[in-house]
């Protein structure tokens, strides 16, 4: 766990609402895993108080060496205050913090789910999933309100995914929920995937961790939590899980340390 | 260590001695290790751990926090490991270091308060036991106790008879007079008096009408609550005799200085944890930088030194 100061590279808008940010770490670049997070302090000062969470959303080990990129969607004041920060302005950020996606055991057929937002931690998944030298099928649902949700689409297909859009108003793709028209897909398909991985709202996590169980899939889901430390001191960020053997029930798990990523079966939905 | 040095932020309070006034809250620093190498324990002055029950405790559901101008609520529940694994896991890590270990205490019952004062003094690697009498959070207990003078005197009378330890009771703020409770511990023979805990608060999502928290009612602690508890610190300062910590919204080396000024001979940092992890130890530098532009030696003069005269 680092603490340091981070350089802005770059802050622009992808559309309305969301914003790429390019950060230079090379400290936090180098031991920073797919899923894990940094507790970012936006500015110094009193009001906000507490740092935000972000998942890193695509790593450059070139481009500057070092440097690595955040996807943010502006919702309330500390991510307002990031989007009027600029190039050459300077982020406290601590980390790398969490358990992060593990990679799958066998080679094979992955799938990935998100929900708006919830894109953020998955291309540096798939960039890591592509490296590993993984041949796949890869394959992306991506679901969101609508269109201009749908963001770094052509950069999952560099990747070799083949992409699967779906929103709630029909702007784009197929319309409706992405879960209402992935398992369908899925029992479609000749093989099942080895894996699906997940982040998006609450509900949708949950259809995604109950189709995965019905067809014998592993999960993996990137969950959210509020947070006050981010590192497992303040008891904030519970997820309710299935207590383990010999652990009380209800069991809440911490989703800064013993997540942000879960497996299916661990949580508890309610 | 700190001898070489011309300056001494050596400070006692009472049986206990500090190489610093400066430790960290409890329940913002888990067990010690959370914060890994980030702050070597054995910098600060003391390390208070989470609030440790006879049984383990899941705590609330969540959502158990929301950040409010300034501070933030919280409605953990008490959440802990409970006793066994505390003495098991989380003690072994901390004995080895050179940091005194306060140990945070809190039961459903009187009863509850001295068994648990006796289970833990027989335990190397604890140096004083701090009673929570104050937490607002759990339906039970908390509030009660530490808002009601003749449950403060049995709480803390049930955990004096059954250790030799330093006794610290830390007091809640919501109360009409911190005086009274205050009297009230130091009568059951506590050592230290420690305060501010939260002060209960409420936040209400407007647009679902909502409560923020779970739990409906949290505490609030964070910078917000600083001049509350400063003004207690004083208040207690004037009517007991007892060394007394200060917290409650500490996030600067000036915040600091304003509780040891008016009399506090320690503090402890909370909330801050979460927005800087290092603060305590740029705390501590920022004493020893204060003392050397005043042209001080130690700590202790300017403890209690708050100027009254115009
Ligand atoms: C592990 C993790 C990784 C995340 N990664 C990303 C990411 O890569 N990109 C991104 O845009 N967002 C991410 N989030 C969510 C992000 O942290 C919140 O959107 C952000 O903290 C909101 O801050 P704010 O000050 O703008 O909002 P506030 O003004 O504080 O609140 C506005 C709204 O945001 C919600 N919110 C506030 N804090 C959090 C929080 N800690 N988690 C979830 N919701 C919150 C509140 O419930 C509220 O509805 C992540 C959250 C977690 C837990
Ligand atoms: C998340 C959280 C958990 C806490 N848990 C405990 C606890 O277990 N026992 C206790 O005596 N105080 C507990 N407190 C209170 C703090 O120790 C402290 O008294 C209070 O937060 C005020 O100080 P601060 O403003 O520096 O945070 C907790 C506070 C927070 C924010
Ligand atoms: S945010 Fe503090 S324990 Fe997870």
């Amino acid at each position: 766990m680092l603490l340091r100061n981070a350089k802005i590279i770059f802050n622009k808008p992808v559309s309305a609402e969301l914003y790429h940010m390019g950060l230079l770490c090379p400290d936090i670049a180098a031991k920073i895993q797919p899923g894990q997070f940094l507790m970012v302090r936006i500015q110094d000062r009193l009001d906000p108080l507490l740092r935000r969470p972000f998942a890193v959303h695509r790593l450059y080990p070139n481009d500057p060496p070092g440097s690595f990129e955040m996807l943010y969607k502006v919702v309330g004041r500390g991510t307002q205050l990031l989007a009027n920060m600029q190039r050459g302005d300077f982020l406290n950020l601590l980390g790398p913090l969490g358990r992060g996606f593990r990679l799958p055991q066998d080679k094979g057929f992955v799938l990935m789910v998100a929900g708006g937002i919830g894109i953020a931690p998955l291309p540096y998944l798939a960039e890591t999933l592509a490296a590993s030298g993984n041949k796949g099928p890869f394959v992306l649902w991506f679901g969101g309100k609508t269109s201009t949700d749908l963001v770094c689409v052509q950069h999952f297909n560099d990747l070799g995914f083949a992409v699967q859009l779906v929103t709630e108003d029909g702007s784009e793709g197929k319309k409706g929920l992405v879960t209402g028209h992935l398992e369908q897909w899925l029992t479609q398909q000749d093989e099942l995937p080895k894996v699906m991985y997940s982040c998006g709202p609450y509900l949708m996590q949950r259809s995604v961790a109950e189709m995965a169980a019905r067809l014998g899939i592993p999960s993996q889901l990137s969950m959210e939590a509020l947070m006050g430390c981010g590192v497992g001191a303040c008891l904030s960020c519970s997820l309710r899980c299935h207590p383990p053997k010999g652990v009380q029930d209800p069991h809440y798990a911490n989703v800064c340390q013993d997540g942000p990523v879960f497996d299916g079966e661990e949580i508890f939905w309610d | 260590m700190a001898n070489d040095s011309p300056i001494s932020l050596a400070v006692e309070l009472g049986p206990l001695r500090l190489k610093n006034p400066v430790m960290v809250a409890s329940g913002t620093f888990g067990y010690g290790q959370e914060y890994g190498d980030l702050v070597p324990l054995e910098r600060l002055g003391g390390v208070v751990v989470k609030g440790i029950s006879l049984e383990p405790r899941s705590g609330n559901p969540p959502p158990r926090i929301w950040e409010t101008c300034g501070g933030m609520l919280n409605s953990i529940g008490l959440q802990n490991v409970g006793l066994r694994a505390f003495v098991e896991e989380k003690l072994p890590l901390l004995r080895p270091l050179q940091v005194p270990v306060i140990v945070n205490l809190f039961g459903n019952t009187v009863e509850d308060y001295g068994k648990l004062a006796a289970a833990l003094d027989g335990h190397e690697g604890i140096d004083a036991l701090e009673i929570n009498i104050s937490c607002p959070n759990v339906k039970a207990g908390g509030m009660a106790f530490g808002s009601d003078p003749k449950m403060v005197f049995q709480v803390v009378s049930a955990v004096r008879s059954e250790t030799k330890l330093p006794v610290i009771t830390k007091l809640t703020p919501n109360v009409t007079d911190i005086t009274v409770p205050a009297k009230a511990a130091e009568d059951a023979g506590t050592d230290i008096l420690s305060l501010i805990n939260t002060v209960a608060g409420m936040a209400v999502d407007a647009k679902t009408r909502r409560p923020r928290l779970a739990n409906v009612v949290g505490g609030l602690s964070g910078p917000a609550i600083k001049p509350i508890a400063l003004r207690m610190v004083w208040q207690v300062i004037q009517a007991s005799n007892l060394p007394v910590i200060g917290l409650g919204g500490i996030i600067s080396v000036e915040d600091a200085l304003e509780f040891l000024i008016v009399g506090a001979r320690a503090v402890q940092v909370g909330t801050a944890n979460f927005v800087n992890p290092q603060v305590t130890l740029e705390i501590i530098s920022g004493l020893e930088d204060y003392l050397l532009r005043q042209g001080l030696k130690d700590i202790n003069e300017i403890i209690g030194t708050l100027e009254l005269t115009r």
